[in-house]
């Protein structure tokens, strides 16, 4: 089954690059095109759901991997698993059905029809990969290139100022959160020793605690969890087939699908719990109060995504059987009613020119599909029988119902508010679109748009129907997230319990709340003080990046290496400790301290000299030095190739700088200190190294064999002449080479002095 | 491992490195061959202590120094070689053109620094 994934794969880029390249004067032409891909993958993912076999056939689950660096475990690793499959339908599934939606959206002539469809069609691409990945270095390429769709996609109308502004906000906070995230994993793979995610260990301690709140953060602004969540209403700047796709359905679904791969790898760690509880109920509670406030219907349904999205990651923070099982039915149902929603506010704008629920009245009548199209999927959105959102709601209470001590507590309440303020919202969206108020002019149905619409929405009900069918999609994924979930599964009529009373509860409370909401028609949406702030800080960080790089790309060269060694001579100290000084002895041969006393002090001399002849003769007294020290060590091949070198070049040295003044300039003198402080770092940093790596030595040096080798195999005595001629014989190949080249450079310089001569 | 010869690769080191932070180029030229004697020793103490020639004469490898990484300096001299050999070439044609062999600024990097500050 291997080919599947990349016959599928395959085919999304193959569009992309048709659509690219067609460059469709027509955008809906371009998004028929672009919709082929997604529709062949939705098809195979129902085909495996409804085939008896499934994923469970004679091959498991399609994996596919691509190694890079084997001994890295660099790989590009994939594996549909039951989970990635709920994810393939709801990704391509939605998506097929947001293609059609796009072309009724999209006047015939608007503009963007060789960049939209083939941006929204890599998205597509982008969001299979990751729910795909089976490698979170996988997980992490196609995590960073669904943020980059979603702000190519934002920003889609490219001539508002305000919608640039949001698509920048967007980017940047999911793009700092991926960067966390990048840590976080880092540190997460290197703690567990592992970066497949299938059966990722579990992971405990210091390290695992950094690692899960550096993930947990990243999935949450993705998520659009509080404080993160700013850049969610914002981006509803963008077409409303993206809002439906990327905003509700699929893309801000990855931090929450994050948050539920790594739940089993960071069950142990506290801090993951408790962040994630923060992050899911402060986005819950105020997604919810958000969603009461607005007067654009689409802002109301964003801010009831971060809502929703909170109780994901809250139930996933949870982390028990029940409450996984839960969560992964909500994420299949909200993907379901929310898309539907948004489609219907699409509808509703292209067709009446307005979303302010203010300004619409009278919608019930005049757009009669539409409107039960939205009260199915509304209705459900509220987990009001006879609709899926219902039993998934239902499973929710009943988890947080079955924990203990605080953790009920909190959990309780969370949800439960959560839900009351679902109901209300969703009430008084219904009421504000639909209800009465100022007849609203309606223009004629597009039926691209209405069709994508009354599916999903048809979907709510007869999810409930089959909910036998939608149990077989849940359970698989949610026993892979974890294994307790096995006992669970939705029910159609729970019977009177409490979870029943207190979700019916919910439901007349937060209808009474909704009704009264719905009748104040003042718009209270809370300033964008969240959003300015983030921008400010963005406009802060970009005006002041000039002088940053003023600062640090000077220009000057010598400046710029002192830099980079002191950089490398500081990074070294964490390594001092492995510095051992035991097998340490003074000298080989005292002759040998002479030496060496005698070319450094030749070396130095050679610094401080002002005279370019001095300087070149100390030079020469160094690589003597040297040829003396090869000898004592036992290298007689290298003390007579230094002697020979060192007379070319102190001769070279007369020859090339005969012409210049005999005294070096002295330009240098102004920082002198700074150098020297600079160069001692280096030259400790180096000797601590050397100090450390010969502490550690691996193995015994086989000098017994290289010598057997060289008199048997080599046909020679010196073993040092065999290994340049024979072992390493293309190595010294390349050596002549490159003398050659210097050569030739060297005559073409002086050449070209003669022709100026 | 010998400390005289840790001092000197350094020294070695240390005075290759002050060099080529220098802004004269024969200087720079003068600190990249220290630098190639510093690498040199490197590679050959990393190789062991020192000891005979390692050139069989019948009467065994022991007490021979380690071959390997003197197979391995031979070639770094050379290439220093030709690299030190290249760049006075260099200088002596920068000093053709400015009269001196200074190195100076990067110019697009300085011509960004102006512009943002």
């Amino acid at each position: 089954m291997q080919q599947v994934i990349w016959t599928l794969l395959g085919a999304h880029v193959a569009g992309v690059v048709l659509a690219a390249i067609a460059g469709f004067r027509s955008i809906r032409a371009g998004l028929a095109v672009a919709a082929f891909a997604p529709t062949i993958t939705a098809i195979w993912a129902i085909w495996l759901f409804v085939s008896q076999d499934g994923l469970a056939g004679a091959d498991g689950p399609p994996t596919s991997e691509l190694v890079w660096v084997e001994g890295l475990d660099l790989a590009f690793r994939m594996q549909v698993d039951s989970l990635a499959l709920l994810m393939t339908l709801l990704v391509s599934g939605i998506g097929a059905l947001v293609f059609i939606y796009a072309i009724g959206y999209f006047a015939p002539d608007a503009a963007g029809g060789a960049t939209f469809p083939p941006t929204l069609l890599a998205f597509s691409a982008s969001m299979l990969g990751l729910v795909w990945s089976d490698s979170i270095w996988t997980l992490f390429i196609f995590w960073e290139a669904t943020s980059i769709t979603s702000f190519l996609l934002v920003g889609h109308k490219n001539s508002d100022a305000n919608v640039q502004t949001a698509a920048r906000r967007a980017l940047m906070i999911t793009g700092v959160g991926g960067l966390v995230l990048l840590a976080g994993l880092i540190i997460l793979a290197q703690d567990v020793g592992s970066s497949t995610l299938t059966n990722l260990a579990a992971a405990e301690g210091s390290r695992a605690t950094l690692a899960a709140i550096l993930v947990m953060i990243g999935a949450a602004t993705k998520s659009a969890q509080v404080p993160f969540h700013v850049w969610l209403p914002g981006a509803m700047a963008a077409p409303t087939p993206v809002s439906a796709y990327l905003h509700s359905a699929t893309m801000v679904k990855a931090g929450v699908l994050l948050v539920a791969v790594m739940g089993t790898t960071f069950a142990d760690v506290q801090a993951w719990k408790v962040l994630g509880l923060a992050f899911g109920i402060a986005s819950m509670i105020w997604g919810g109060v958000g969603a009461l406030r607005h007067v654009d219907a689409k802002l109301i349904l964003a801010w009831g995504t971060i809502s929703q999205l909170g109780l994901l990651i809250t139930l996933l923070a949870l982390g028990t059987g029940k409450a996984v099982f839960a969560a992964t039915s909500i994420l299949f149902a909200h993907a379901i009613f929310k898309a539907g929603l948004f489609l219907i506010v699409g509808e509703v704008d292209i067709r009446t020119g307005t979303r302010d629920i203010r300004k619409l009245g009278g919608l019930a009548k005049s757009m009669p599909i539409t409107f039960a199209v939205a009260l199915l999927s509304g209705l459900s959105m509220a987990g009001a029988p006879p609709l899926l959102g219902f039993p998934a709601k239902e499973a929710a209470i009943e988890a947080v119902l079955g924990l203990s001590g605080w953790e009920q507590i909190i959990g309780v309440v969370s949800v439960v508010g959560g839900a009351v303020l679902t109901v209300a919202y969703t009430t008084r969206f219904l009421i504000g679109v639909f209800g009465a108020g100022p007849d609203t002019i309606v223009k004629p149905r597009r039926l691209a748009m209405t069709i994508p619409a009354v599916v999903l929405g048809f979907l709510s009900v007869a999810g409930f129907a089959a909910l036998g069918l939608v149990n077989d999609i849940v359970r698989p994924a949610a026993i892979e997230l974890n294994a307790k979930s096995e006992v669970y599964g939705l029910v159609r009529w729970p019977g009177i319990k409490t979870a029943f009373v207190v979700s019916m509860a919910v439901l007349i409370v937060g209808f009474a709340l909704g009704v009264g909401a719905a009748a104040r028609k003042v718009a209270s949406a809370p300033n964008a003080t969240g959003a300015d702030a983030a921008d400010g800080l963005i406009d802060g960080i970009l005006s002041n990046t000039p002088r940053f790089i003023a600062v640090v790309q000077h220009g000057s060269l010598p400046v710029y290496l002192a830099t980079m060694t002191a950089a490398v001579a500081v990074a070294g100290i964490a390594f001092t400790d492995q510095v051992s000084l035991s097998h340490l002895q003074l000298w080989d041969t005292p002759l040998q301290g002479v030496l060496a006393a005698g070319i450094v002090a030749a070396a130095a001399a050679g610094a401080a000299v002002r005279s370019r002849l001095g300087a070149t003769l100390t030079l020469g007294a160094t690589g003597i030095g040297m040829s003396g020290i090869f000898i004592i060590h036992g290298a007689p091949d290298l003390a007579l190739t230094q002697l020979l070198v060192e007379i070319i070049v102190v001769v070279g040295f007369v020859l090339g700088l005969g012409q210049l003044a005999n005294q070096f300039p002295t330009v240098d003198n102004a920082w002198r200190a700074t150098r020297l402080a600079v160069a001692t770092l280096g030259g400790l940093a180096v000797m601590a190294g050397l100090a450390a790596s010969s502490a550690n030595p691996s193995g015994v040096a086989p000098i017994e064999d290289l010598t057997a080798g060289a008199v048997n195999d080599g046909g020679g005595n010196n073993v040092v002449n065999v290994i340049l001629t024979d072992v390493r014989a293309l190595d010294t190949l390349g050596e002549v080479v490159v003398l050659a080249t210097v050569a030739i450079g060297i005559l073409a310089l002086a050449n070209t002095r003669r022709a100026e001569a | 491992m010998s400390i005289a010869l840790l001092l000197t690769v350094g020294g070695l080191t240390s005075v290759g490195l002050y060099l080529i932070t220098s802004r004269s180029l024969s200087r720079i030229i003068l600190g990249f061959a220290l630098l190639g004697h510093a690498s040199v020793l490197a590679l050959l103490m990393s190789g062991g202590p020192a000891g005979r020639a390692p050139i069989a004469d019948g009467s065994g490898s022991d007490g021979f120094a380690n071959p390997l990484p003197q197979a391995l300096a031979l070639t770094a001299i050379v290439i220093s070689f030709g690299l030190t050999l290249f760049l006075l070439a260099l200088a002596s044609r920068q000093k053709d053109h400015t009269g001196d062999d200074l190195v100076e600024d990067d110019i697009e990097d300085s011509r960004i620094a102006e512009v943002k500050q």
